[in-house]
């Protein structure tokens, strides 16, 4: 259990929220122009890291707004939230 | 056929808390960013939508709740269509945003007394410190696994919305929670 800052209705019980899986991943601007695995990689293949991990979050007991989070899978430490569309605040 | 009818739920009263259902409700969920949207909206309920997060506003009639930055709940007492009517010609029908009529799909509960939020806290993972001193605040968070809107209507007064499907199985959860708290 940890708490989450959503950053459109503060700080809540991450029960209130589900995970959307790994963040920034770009879809290719041609699907048709890739091969096989190439496509199953865009689609399937996620980085599962121990440590710090840019993931897709949904508030979806709350205002049901998806936004983005940097969290350390080793202690579930929260480095940073922040809105679809804005640049990722650490590298 | 869908089932029009409200539920029938007794009225119950426990040791510092009321609890009864507040229907027949009017309820418009109103989604939108445009100019004309918040301008329309202002003409015809003559009211400005909360912007500032977990608020609401009202005036004598309507009561809008804040639930995203671009989604709203109107609600006010009584069985009048008319208000819909208005807003769905004006915004919907032109594009200006979206207005759906969930009158039929959530249900409100009125729970009033000084242990009401002492019974909320029993099974919801929201911290109520600062939400219980703050009038007209609102929440949207989960009690006892299922979603519902809070609005703080007035202090120890909540209007509770919960969607129709579980309205039943939350209302016996509150009713058998009041006696423990």
């Amino acid at each position: 259990m940890f708490l989450i800052n959503c950053p459109y209705c503060g700080e809540r019980d991450q029960s209130e929220f589900s995970c959307g899986g790994e963040a920034h991943i770009i879809r290719p601007k041609q699907p048709t122009e890739l091969s096989d695995d190439q496509w199953a990689e865009y689609l399937f293949m996620r980085k599962n890291i121990k440590g710090v991990q840019f993931e897709r979050w949904n508030h979806a007991h709350g205002c049901r707004k998806w936004f983005n989070m940097v969290r350390d899978t080793k202690n579930d430490k929260i480095h940073a939230v922040y809105k679809m569309g804005e640049k990722p605040p650490v590298e | 056929m869908l089932n029009q009818e409200y539920p029938k739920f007794e009225k119950g009263s426990f040791e510092g808390i009321e609890i009864s259902l507040s229907e027949p409700n009017v309820k418009i969920n109103l989604r939108g960013k445009k100019k004309e949207f918040f301008t329309k909206i202002g003409k015809i309920l003559s009211i400005i939508l909360p912007i500032e997060p977990n608020t609401s506003s009202s005036n004598q009639q309507y009561n809008t709740l804040w639930l995203s930055p671009d989604e709203w709940l109107v609600y006010f007492n009584g069985e009048d269509r008319q208000l819909f009517n208005n807003l769905f010609n004006e915004i919907s029908k032109l594009n200006f945003g979206s207005v759906v009529d969930v009158s039929n799909q959530w249900i409100c509960i009125n729970i009033k007394g000084n242990k009401t939020f002492d019974l909320l806290s029993s099974g919801s993972p929201f911290n109520y410190e600062s939400f219980k001193k703050t009038k007209n605040s609102v929440t949207q968070t989960l009690l006892n696994h299922t979603d519902v809107i809070i609005h703080h209507k007035e202090i120890n007064e909540i209007n509770l919305f919960v969607r129709r499907s579980f309205s039943e199985d939350l209302w016996l959860w509150i009713k058998d929670s009041a006696r423990f708290i």
